[in-house]
């Protein structure tokens, strides 16, 4: 029962520091209060949101991949490929998002074949995909976009509504869907919580791990997406060092990162959390290098959680004690 | 059950197969760099003369420090993905203390130094008492250590003019033919090597990375053993931060960055496991000049400089596979004289 | 109570530990003599590695002293035990696979030499002047990694013996051994205690008692029935004192059903270096139990059958059609189930609710194109719940808060939720407490009589004769006997499990 317990008042703290930095930022500046600033600040938020989704699957069941923004940046100049030889949309969006999920699970097989750690695998392809991202693309980047590649990542509908928000909500809710509701997500938690349990309970371990390392590919790929209509162009060092925020989000939002615990909305509030702390940092002026100083203190901060939850755990046992014997 | 042990028996690799195979490894980095500079002398002229030559081993000096760095903490079975962070907070730091106090002299070397293993002694208390995952909490201080260099520098960067002289005409010296970098990258692999090797400090390191739960039995500080690990490998980077700094000229905020993956392409092709205990520091180095050869035979070849990326991550992956490959073999002499086989 | 010598080289008194509600030490108390091997023997379970662990410092006591050469002492830690002399060489040695011989022989407290540097010449002659005198020829500068088990045991004693030696203790050294290896192992020892040393030999096989050993302690279900000088006493005898448990009257004898057609058959299984050639069937509604020692390949076969290490010879026949088990995603989908013997690092997974354990194998056919049926999901938890007697505070309570017998009920229920033909389950009471046992027992007679076909393998003797119809007995990974259990007794199943062990050191 503890750990139900404790799941929500993570999240229930997340809510409330988000409040807390809200009110902050209002301090600072004027415009803050305004709806369409928040929703449009939204906007830099989603492509690293989506990442953390996908990341935040193969982190469940106890792996990582930290090739994820290079494979958006695959993605992005695959999408430039197509626009160039002037393929629909709606033709190019399911072959990026397609080839997105193939080096994702190539992440996986060869993390699952042959058995090597997720961290040295995703290192070197972190590398390896950017550097296919350059390969495909060309040192230049791509620019002219036909317009209804960009229509996802660029319009806003009601003049302040990004539509890339909405995409993002729905990926959250699937996500949360997928990982809670279904017998995917529950096969995920088991395994991510006794790998060895799972696989004699009948579970298809490296099957499993596979399709997680291609979900975080195709979300990567669907990233792209959201990326070439927000930024109009398509190169190989997109999204680089975006890394960072995207695991940050993750441990934050209270997923272990040793697999089997934490919840998906856990990862969704630690986004806005983070996006409400930079949105403030941004109207507040603050240079872009304290907030990474604030990003790496935060992650750090959020991996020690486990740490200052026992020590808060242990204070609260002392005061127990002191106060009355028994439950 | 003894007819089935008869086969296993002749089957069975020699007692020094585990040893066979680690040289295999070492002599495979040795095989691939012949072959890799056979290749490229075939394909580009300029490629096997003396001043290229000396370019390529100039190049791989500095990274071959931090490859024997990175190396360190490899083998305690952690990694440091702040390496590059580290250079560029220690390199903007000195360069900026040296331009304000223009007599100062090599005393200065020192800074950097301390510099970088107060940074690595932070990634370590993390890592080894905080028992945080080494990549998430390097990961953090990564950007940390960065972004502190940049709130330090407020946009601004040192620039040659501003240095002490002898700090950009020493990195230039040769001595005996041979480019005082190199010299020094030479000796300071040498000596790390020799701890590593000669004192029981150096054993421990490989022993925690070797067996965890045999550390423990041993009485091994695990904790200390993997701070200590971090504290060198921060100090090698203060000083090759330096060097760097010295060898550009201009020092920027942005200096070493994107260093973490090529220091652990490095280490990994050089033979380092990424699973702990084992490898070498001279493999890493040798794994350095391996990248470096790379990046000169591409450059001549005239292959766009972004192929580099896609090259460096697939040796990470190749040579990762290869270990757990090597490891496999291994393993598997070990399970078949299980029960027995004399 | 035997000759021994007036300050013993070690003296345990009082030595008592409980884990949770189960006793695994109760006040024992015996002295091992200086100059003599000293064998400890008893059933699987009987407290012996415990008591090790207790002597060497890994875990401490409840109550009770050690005395070490006449003095009191307390260790933290093995490292302070191999200071004062005490060394313990155990089944599964600690070593580093990276580093060479003489590294792992002098880590801890290597020679050194100018300026605090490795004395490595010292520590080559060191360790050769070791392996010299054990008379073992093993090169110092050889990898750890590439090193038989046998040798690998060379190295610790080795390490043993380079620092000043009173006793050393060697933990079931023999079962992973070739006899030959065990014939040099043996020799070691005796130079040793022709050194004044003494040897504290834990051991399975009794047929080694008269070889090497001087006197022997017999331990039973953590308490300690006697210490005799081995000339004194027969194999026989010992048997009968590791055994002589009485017959629980919680064990309800079981009366043999009617046994259906045939639901499991192995012929000629076999796994290189594990077990070989094992054959047996278990037909509908039986009740076979599986006995022998621990490392006797008993779980290993289970689970080659499981498809967990696919057997690499011989044929497995599942209700008469053959299969070849891979995976057991695949064998569990074929109507075998296997209970593993490690619950709460195998079976369950102890961080999530009796309702996430108990569905996790059938929760894809409990849902609804891929999405969760919870309704379902708590309808069969619920029932087994009520079922299996499970005392919870309901099924969302967390596994890893149960009492060690409900969790076995929870594991129970988990794997009957997949409705197999055949069962196995590897030792479905250890650990758990009287009470539950005796539940557990029911519940296993009673899923026989609906017709499942069950293996149980257990250490527990008179269990296995209690609960069983038919019982197979297991010795150095081959089937030694397969006994109707109306005419076997402990000292047969006993006398079978290692009497092979003899034939087999006879041939080497």
């Amino acid at each position: 029962m503890t750990v139900f317990r404790r799941i929500p008042q993570w999240e229930l703290l997340l809510i409330v520091l988000t409040l807390c930095a809200a009110a902050w930022s209002s301090n600072l500046s004027p415009y803050y209060l305004s709806v369409d600033q928040i929703l449009l600040s939204t906007r830099q938020f989603v492509y690293p949101g989506i990442l953390a989704l996908g990341l935040a699957v193969v982190v469940v069941l106890g792996e990582i991949d930290i090739s994820l923004a290079s494979i958006l940046a695959f993605g992005a100049v695959l999408f430039s490929k197509c626009s160039e030889v002037g393929m629909a949309i709606w033709l190019a969006t399911p072959l990026v998002i397609l080839a997105c999920a193939a080096l994702g699970a190539f992440n996986g097989v060869l993390v699952t074949r042959l058995r090597l750690p997720s961290l040295a695998v995703t290192l070197g392809t972190m590398g390896a995909y950017r550097g296919l991202a350059f390969i495909v693309g060309s040192e230049y980047g791509y620019t002219s976009f036909d317009s209804s590649y960009t229509f996802i990542g660029s319009t806003k509908l009601f003049g302040a509504l990004p539509v890339s928000f909405l995409v993002f909500l729905a990926l959250a809710a699937g996500v949360i869907f997928l990982m809670h509701k279904t017998v995917f997500g529950r096969r995920c938690y088991a395994v991510g919580n006794n790998k060895e349990a799972a696989w004699i309970a009948g579970i298809d371990v490296a099957n499993l791990k596979t399709q997680a390392f291609a979900l975080g590919g195709g979300l990567a790929g669907i990233a792209s997406l959201v990326w070439i209509g927000q930024y109009g162009s398509a190169r190989g060092d997109n999204a680089d060092g975006s890394i960072l925020l995207v695991v940050t989000a993750v441990v934050l939002g209270g997923i272990d990162i040793n697999g089997g615990r934490g919840s998906m909305v856990g990862v969704v509030l630690a986004l806005f959390l983070l996006g409400t702390i930079r949105n403030g940092m941004g109207l507040a002026n603050m240079a872009g290098p304290t907030q990474t100083v604030v990003l790496g203190t935060l992650l750090i901060i959020g991996v020690l959680r486990p740490l200052i939850a026992r020590g808060i755990a242990r204070l609260r046992q002392q005061l127990a004690s002191s106060g009355h014997a028994g439950n | 059950m003894s007819a089935e042990n008869a086969v296993i028996a002749a089957a069975a690799p020699r007692r020094s197969f585990g040893r066979f195979a680690l040289k295999l490894r070492v002599s495979g980095v040795v095989a691939f760099l012949v072959i890799l500079g056979a290749i490229f002398a075939v394909l580009s002229p300029q490629f096997l003369n003396a001043q290229n030559l000396s370019a390529i081993v100039s190049n791989a000096a500095i990274l071959s420090i931090v490859a024997a760095a990175q190396a360190v903490v490899l083998i305690t079975r952690n990694l440091d993905v702040s390496v590059g962070s580290i250079m560029g907070f220690a390199a903007y730091l000195t360069a900026d203390f040296a331009a304000q106090h223009q007599g100062i002299g090599p005393i200065l070397i020192l800074m950097p130094m301390i510099i970088g293993g107060m940074l690595g002694a932070l990634n370590g208390l993390l890592v080894a008492y905080g028992k945080v995952s080494p990549l998430i909490a390097t990961l953090g201080t990564m950007s940390i250590y960065r972004g502190l260099t940049y709130l330090y520098a407020r946009g601004q960067e040192v620039t040659s003019n501003m240095l002490p002289r002898w700090m950009l005409e020493t990195v230039d010296l040769r001595v005996g033919g041979f480019p005082v970098l190199v010299i020094l990258a030479v000796v300071v692999v040498a000596i790390l090597g020799a701890f590593l090797r000669f004192f029981p400090v150096g054993r421990r390191i490989y022993a925690v990375g070797s067996n965890p739960v045999a550390s423990a039995y041993f009485g091994l500080r695990t904790e200390r053993i993997v701070l200590l690990a971090y504290v060198i490998c921060g100090v090698l980077c203060g000083l090759a931060g330096f060097l760097y700094a010295a060898r550009v000229g201009t020092v920027t905020v942005i200096l070493a960055s994107g260093w973490e993956l090529t220091s652990l392409a490095a280490a990994v092709v050089g033979g380092v496991s990424v699973t702990g205990g084992s490898g070498l520091v001279a493999g890493a180095a040798l794994g350095a000049v391996v990248l470096a050869t790379i990046d000169n035979g591409l450059v001549l070849l005239r292959v766009p400089e972004f192929w580099r990326m896609f090259i460096q991550g697939s040796a990470i992956v190749g040579a990762a596979t290869a270990d757990v490959i090597i490891g496999a073999q291994i393993r598997k002499s070990l399970q078949s004289r299980r029960r027995g086989t004399i | 109570m035997t000759d021994v010598s007036p300050s013993p080289a070690l003296r345990v008194e009082g030595i008592t530990k409980t884990y949770g509600s189960s006793r695994a030490l109760s006040d024992v108390s015996f002295e091992v003599a200086k100059g003599r091997v000293h064998a400890l023997v008893g059933e699987n379970g009987a407290g012996k590695s415990t008591l090790v662990k207790i002597v060497t410092g890994i875990i401490g006591a409840d109550h009770g002293k050690v005395f070490l050469g006449g003095k009191p002492v307390r260790f933290h830690n093995p490292v302070d035990a191999r200071r004062a002399g005490l060394a313990a060489v155990y089944q599964d040695p600690k070593l580093f696979p990276h580093l060479d011989v003489a590294e792992n022989i002098t880590m801890g407290n290597a020679p050194v030499g100018r300026f605090g540097m490795l004395d490595r010449k010292q520590m080559y002659a060191l360790s050769q002047a070791a392996f010299d005198e054990l008379g073992v020829s093993l090169d110092p500068h050889a990898l750890t990694a590439g090193l038989s088990v046998a040798e690998f045991q060379f190295v610790e004693i080795a390490r043993a013996i380079i620092s000043d030696l009173q006793l050393l203790i060697l933990d079931e050294p023999t079962s992973a051994l070739t006899p030959a290896e065990v014939e040099k192992l043996f020799r070691i020892v005796r130079d040793l205690r022709d050194q004044g040393k003494s040897v504290m030999l834990i051991t399975h096989r009794l047929e080694e008692l008269d070889l090497i050993a001087d006197d022997v302690t017999i331990l039973r279900d953590g308490a300690h029935v006697g210490t005799y000088p081995v000339s004194e006493v027969t194999r026989a005898d010992i048997v009968q004192k590791m055994v002589g448990r009485p017959l629980d009257s919680l064990f309800a004898q079981r009366t043999p059903g009617n046994a259906g057609a045939e639901a499991l058959r192995v012929e000629g299984l076999g796994l290189a270096g594990q077990f070989s050639d094992v054959s047996f069937s278990i037909r509908a509604g039986e009740i076979v139990g599986m006995a022998g020692l621990v490392g006797s390949g008993r779980s290993e076969i289970a689970q080659s059958c499981f498809g967990m290490t696919p057997p690499s010879r011989g044929e497995v026949y599942l209700n008469g059609k053959r299969v070849k088990p891979r995976s057991p995603r695949q064998m569990l989908g074929l109507g075998l189930a296997y209970l593993p013997e490690d619950r709460d690092a195998q079976g369950l997974i102890m961080a999530e609710s009796i309702m996430a354990n108990v569905t996790l194998p059938i929760v894809g056919e409990l849902a609804r194109l891929g999405v969760l049926d919870t309704a379902a999901q708590r309808a069969v938890a619920e029932e087994a719940l009520a079922t299996y007697d499970v005392r919870a505070t309901g099924i969302d309570q967390i596994v890893s808060l149960l009492s060690g017998g409900n969790r076995q009920k929870v594991a129970f229920a988990r794997w009957l939720a997949t409705k197999p033909s055949v069962l196995i389950l590897d030792e479905p009471t250890h650990g758990i407490d009287v009470g539950s046992k005796a539940q557990v027992h029911h519940i296993i007679a009673r899923l026989a009589d609906t017709g499942l076909a069950i293996l149980v393998i257990s250490s527990d003797l008179p269990e296995v004769l209690a609960i069983s119809d038919r019982i197979l007995v297991i010795a150095e990974g081959e089937l030694v006997d397969d006994i109707e259990a109306a005419t076997a007794t402990q000292e047969t199943i006993m006398m079978a499990a290692t009497r092979s062990t003899g034939e087999t050191v006879n041939v080497g």
